[in-house]
């Protein structure tokens, strides 16, 4: 049963290589001086050094990880918050709650980032300020990936029963919540919100849209970088792929932990 | 009493400040967009006016049928694709299976401006493979234009062929190998085997994952920005040209043509939604 076939061997061979292949080339492309004829020419580290060099690099990325970080934690406290009144005060708001949730989800960045934009660029108050524009959007975006990675925590360890223990033994509901649903919740959390880092890392729509030249972000730096340098475009798309590249593999490792602890 | 209802009152504080982001982030905007569609762009009157428009000019009309033609082909192909991908992944041994699901979940997050990067590298007007058509005399190869529609008809299918990988894979799971067994002894053909029993207990799951490839598709928009510019007639590139630039804002035909990307979208996850429902049914499913 479990013997390979040749002819799936083959076929996940060469459907393995037709995925590498675009990434592997960028990769020998961003390391060699020039590739104009059939084979690339002068290993160099050149591409990096300019690009390690760049000040506009290393701003896009604090830039980028700024925008991570800040709209993460804020949509982990937010969700948590609401939570607690979902899970404790009414339960009857759980629908209303996954339904505003996955609307992000089913809508997906250009939506997302023209309606704000539609509703805000004219405004002359405080509103219609870019940055603020693009916080709003980036949490707003992160939304399905967290509560998805929180209410499967509160679900599998059964946080209604904990709180209900918790009070028979004279501790607030509030503080059951916070000293001893969310320490159990710890895990469930870290990987939903490490795939959220991933989507914020990867974002262009929401950062070209939004703040263009404003704010940019690492993706709106490659696309600049793009039309002048293709070297150091292509040392950018290696770096950036192996940030997205760690973050995944944690990801999986983090999954593959939790499933085994179960 | 009043000690209560006041309690109650108080403990719905916590919900407030997301309540409020949610409200000003997500509901506020969307309602604003689905209002400015609904007013007219020369008379300012409520009505249909925008989308009479848009369904009447060529390049809104283009741009709607090149977005459903590259989303829907895209999606055929990745699910084609993907179907023996899975098939072959499912029947592999353990450690070719989780290497290849490795590899999948790693070039599924390649996408955006960074894969549009790579595919120039590939066979852009200097591309590797364009010069290797070049010395070789392939003029396929050669004469390909990457900043086409077929050009990005290509690297959609590359982004979608992971992505429905791994939507499928589950579903195989669900496969008995007694199935086989019993089929076998019953004197079915492999072709009976796979055309009568295996693909209609996966149909459900595949046209629910062509549902997801499809909005997949229809809501890209980095990788064909940074590709094509503005420079080829697609939804969700026509929808943001229209709010780009602080100066003139369209936001009647903008609106209306994001209203069609979303009704678009919509539909997809609702038959999504309606078919894992059925999947589910009857069957004890994932």
């Amino acid at each position: 049963m479990n013997k390979t076939s040749l002819a799936g061997k083959l076929f996940l061979g060469l459907l393995g290589l037709y995925l590498v292949v675009p990434f592997g080339l960028t990769l020998i492309y961003s390391l060699f001086v020039e590739w104009t004829d059939l084979l690339p020419r002068g290993f160099t580290l050149r591409n990096y050094i300019t690009l390690f060099s760049d000040l506009e690099f290393w701003t896009s990325m604090g830039r980028t990880l700024v925008l991570c970080a800040v709209s993460v934690l804020l949509t982990i406290t937010l969700l948590l918050l609401a939570m607690y009144v979902v899970l404790v005060v009414n339960r009857k708001l759980a629908g209303v709650m996954q339904f505003v949730c996955m609307i992000p989800y089913a809508l997906q960045g250009v939506i997302l980032s023209i309606s704000i934009i539609s509703l805000y660029s004219g405004s002359s108050t405080f509103l219609s300020n870019r940055m603020l524009m693009l916080f709003g959007a980036y949490t707003i975006m992160v939304l399905p990936y967290i509560y998805q990675g929180i209410r499967n925590s509160l679900n599998a360890i059964n946080a209604q029963t904990l709180i209900q223990a918790a009070q028979m033994l004279g501790c607030g509901r509030f503080r059951a919540y916070v000293q001893v649903v969310l320490p159990n919740m710890f895990s469930g959390i870290l990987v939903s919100a490490l795939l959220a880092e991933s989507v914020v890392f990867g974002d262009f729509v929401l950062a070209n849209n939004i703040a263009g030249n404003n704010y940019q972000n690492i993706q709106v730096f490659l696309n600049r970088r793009m039309f002048t340098s293709s070297g150091l475009a292509s040392a950018i798309v290696v770096v950036i792929f192996l940030v997205v590249f760690i973050v995944t593999g944690l990801v999986l490792k983090l999954q593959k932990n939790e499933s085994k602890e179960k | 009493m009043k000690r209560l209802q006041k309690e109650t009152l108080l403990g719905y504080l916590p919900i407030v400040p997301f309540a409020l982001i949610v409200v000003c982030y997500e509901l506020l905007p969307l309602a604003q967009l689905a209002a400015s569609s609904l007013v007219g762009k020369e008379s300012g009157m409520v009505g249909l006016e925008n989308f009479i428009k848009i369904f009447t000019t060529p390049l809104y009309q283009m741009s709607i049928r090149n977005s459903i033609r590259i989303s829907l082909l895209s999606a055929l192909v990745g699910i084609l694709v993907a179907f023996l991908a899975a098939r072959f992944c499912h029947e592999a041994s353990p450690v070719l299976r989780r290497r290849f699901t490795m590899l999948l979940n790693m070039t599924s997050n390649f996408s955006g401006v960074p894969l549009a990067f790579a595919f120039m590298v590939l066979m852009g007007n200097t591309g590797v493979l364009t010069i290797l058509g070049r010395e070789l005399d392939i003029p396929l190869l050669e004469n390909f234009d990457l900043y086409s529609g077929d050009g990005l008809m290509l690297v959609y299918i590359y982004f979608q062929i992971p992505l429905a990988t791994l939507l499928l894979l589950p579903a195989f799971r669900g496969i008995q190998p007694q199935w086989r067994e019993a089929a076998m002894i019953l004197h079915a053909g492999p072709w009976d085997y796979w055309f009568r029993i295996v693909i209609p207990n996966l149909l459900p799951s595949i046209l629910g994952t062509l549902s997801v490839l499809f909005a997949n598709a229809l809501a890209a928009y980095a990788t064909a920005y940074a590709l094509v510019m503005n420079n080829y007639a697609l939804l969700a590139l026509q929808i943001t040209s229209k709010y780009k630039g602080d100066v003139q804002i369209d936001k009647a035909t903008g609106g209306a043509l994001a209203m069609v990307l979303i009704l678009l979208m919509v539909a997809a996850t609702m038959a999504n939604n309606y078919l894992t429902k059925r999947a589910a049914k009857g069957r004890n499913l994932v």
